[in-house]
């Protein structure tokens, strides 16, 4: 289980101090989908890259298992993220040189390459993308390549997803797709969704919701 | 299926930022080789020209004697390896080299001389005939010809000649031309002896074994030690391969100073410029490496694909850069050098050995500026550019 302890983060500017997180705690039980909320700059995303690793908090403790991931060292964060993480973005940030398929497999371990095509080409037939491998991103829709994304997140079979914002940059119908997916996974795994979008989090088990870097409440959700 | 991290997969779908660099790179090598190339190509003209060292040795009375005087004729006699010696009169004729034009010497013998020294430099007629007794003729080999642009029956050497001590008082005419590789010019010694009445008689000397020729050279008069050896320098000179070639790169010493300074200033330069155009191109990648860093593509594994791509475009590069130098210095040798008196060896692995630092120095140049950018990438900035 994914939990972090009174966590701060303060961002200095010439003499300003910005408190954008202000002691969160929270836990994150498995096989649920989790929703943090809030309105721009209650610091939603940047509890998120904390907890996934990507920053480092001014004080308080990030521990998956019981294990403290706060202070690991680059090289021993980037392996937990490559292992038990997942991430979807608010852009896909699909490499334009690389196949739809490529992309997917881009953060898979040479070692396991063979083994891990066919559960690619899988995971784009789940996503509504059949035949869409050999595409580059220029050739997909923005629907689209944010389900590669998707794809991308979900190949190396995550412990947990973490999702910013993944369907900002989309119409209804496409955020609407992303977002099943993503509740489909957090059947049997932990799915941590960052948005400002309520119509979004409809499937969430749990919502936590942030304002001016503070924790208000967890609301669970009354539609799954 | 390669992995798509490979470097094979950026390098081949990213054509327009690969190419500019590897033409640097091709341009680089075929600018260091062709320098390199053609500094050490007066080194091989001179070998060339005078190959005819390997097979006998020259030595010539100082200014004061018309001829090599007794004494150290008979310091010649005693040396056991010594097969034979020949007293001949000589001339010169002019040879074009990249320098000017410089005398090349032609040896007037006697007919049964004349077969023994073809014979030792394993020179055939293939045309013509050999000079007829003091008569102005010559038999030379097909390098001078081809240098001289001349043909059968064309005058070689005349009164009207430019240049030195080259010439003759009466037009002297080629009437034979020998299958060789080796530059050598032959007339008839009753010819010489009554044409060039000032010029000094000169002997030359073979050793029984060829391969004795440099030691015994080097014990009658050491290179660069004159006056340790058997022979007087005061009385006679001796013109051997080693001679030639210590003048010779003594005199270019500050010219091979020059071109290894040229060389390392370019490298340096191009490895400048392939470090920045390194950086441009990571800046250009910076959401990709952001995204593979949060994705948990660790440092190491990015910068060993940023390692890897630069140096098999590098090693590509300099391969293709290679290639081109030997032909493109093939065809230069051969259309534009040797009628100007100049051999390359388009193959000159000291050219190439001089090229082997731009792969190293650019790989390295990148290496180091990427991996401090590297460090400093923060994933999150990037994924939060929106």
């Amino acid at each position: 289980m994914l939990s972090c302890n009174d966590i701060c983060l303060d961002y200095v500017e010439a003499t300003r101090v910005t408190h954008a997180l202000k002691g969160v705690s929270l836990d994150f039980s498995p096989n649920k989908l989790h929703g943090i909320m809030g309105p721009s700059g209650s610091g939603k995303s940047s509890l998120l890259y904390i907890l996934c690793g990507l920053k480092s908090p001014t004080a308080g403790n990030v521990a998956l298992d019981g294990t403290s991931i706060t202070n690991m060292s680059d090289a021993a964060c980037a392996r937990l993220r490559s292992q038990k993480f997942g991430f979807v973005f608010q852009q896909p940030f699909l490499l334009n040189y690389l196949t739809a398929l490529e992309n997917i497999l881009v953060g898979i371990n040479p070692d396991q390459l063979s083994a891990s095509v066919q559960k690619a080409e899988s995971l784009l037939s789940y996503l509504g993308l059949d035949g869409m491998g050999d595409k580059y991103p220029s050739m997909l829709s923005g629907g689209e390549r944010q389900r590669v994304a998707v794809a991308r997140a979900l190949i190396g079979n995550p412990d947990i997803v973490f999702a910013d914002e993944p369907t900002a940059a989309l119409d209804k119908d496409n955020g609407y797709k992303v977002m099943s997916a993503l509740a489909d996974w957090a059947v049997d795994h932990t799915v941590i969704v960052v948005t400002h979008d309520a119509d979004m989090l409809k499937g969430a088990d749990v919502i936590h919701h942030l304002i001016g870097g503070c924790l208000v409440d967890d609301q669970p959700s009354n539609v799954r | 299926m390669r992995h798509p991290l490979s470097p094979f997969t950026y390098l081949t779908r990213n054509p327009s930022k690969v190419l500019p660099m590897g033409f640097v790179i091709v341009l680089c090598v075929f600018l260091i080789a062709a320098v390199a190339s053609i500094a050490n190509s007066i080194d091989l003209t001179v070998r060339t020209i005078y190959r005819y060292t390997e097979f006998f040795t020259y030595v010539i009375p100082q200014r004061s004697t018309q001829s090599v005087p007794m004494d150290q004729r008979a310091i010649l006699e005693m040396q056991p390896e010594i097969d034979r010696i020949i007293e001949g009169g000589v001339f010169f004729v002019n040879i074009k080299t990249v320098v000017g034009r410089l005398p090349f010497v032609v040896i007037g013998s006697t007919p049964e001389e004349r077969d023994y020294l073809l014979k030792r430099i394993r020179a055939t007629l293939v045309e013509g005939r050999m000079p007829e007794e003091g008569k102005p003729e010559v038999v030379v080999s097909q390098p001078i010809l081809e240098n001289r642009n001349l043909k059968l029956g064309d005058v070689i050497a005349g009164p009207l000649d430019d240049g030195g001590i080259a010439g003759s008082p009466v037009p002297v005419k080629v009437v034979g031309v020998l299958k060789s590789d080796i530059w050598v010019a032959m007339s008839s010694r009753t010819f010489t002896d009554k044409t060039f009445l000032l010029t000094p008689k000169c002997l030359l000397f073979t050793t029984k074994v060829p391969s004795d020729l440099d030691v015994v050279n080097e014990r009658l008069m050491p290179v660069g030690r004159k006056g340790d050896g058997f022979l007087s320098p005061e009385k006679v000179n001796v013109l051997t391969r080693a001679n030639l070639l210590a003048e010779v790169r003594d005199s270019l010493s500050s010219m091979y100073m020059i071109m290894e300074v040229v060389s390392a200033t370019v490298i340096f330069v191009i490895a400048l410029m392939s470090g920045m155009l390194s950086n441009i191109y990571f800046t250009q990648r910076i959401p990709e490496f952001g995204v593979l860093a949060a994705l948990g593509i660790s440092r190491a594994r990015l910068m060993m694909k940023i390692v890897w791509e630069t140096v098999i475009l590098t090693v590509i590069a300099w391969a293709i850069g290679s290639v081109l130098s030997v032909f493109l210095l093939t065809y230069l040798a051969a259309n534009v050098f040797k009628q100007r008196g100049l051999f390359l060896d388009a193959m000159d692995p000291w050219a190439y050995q001089h090229t082997l630092p731009i792969p190293v120095a650019i790989t390295i140049f990148a290496m180091v500026t990427v991996w401090v950018r590297l460090k400093r990438l923060d994933a999150v900035s990037v994924i939060e550019r929106r």
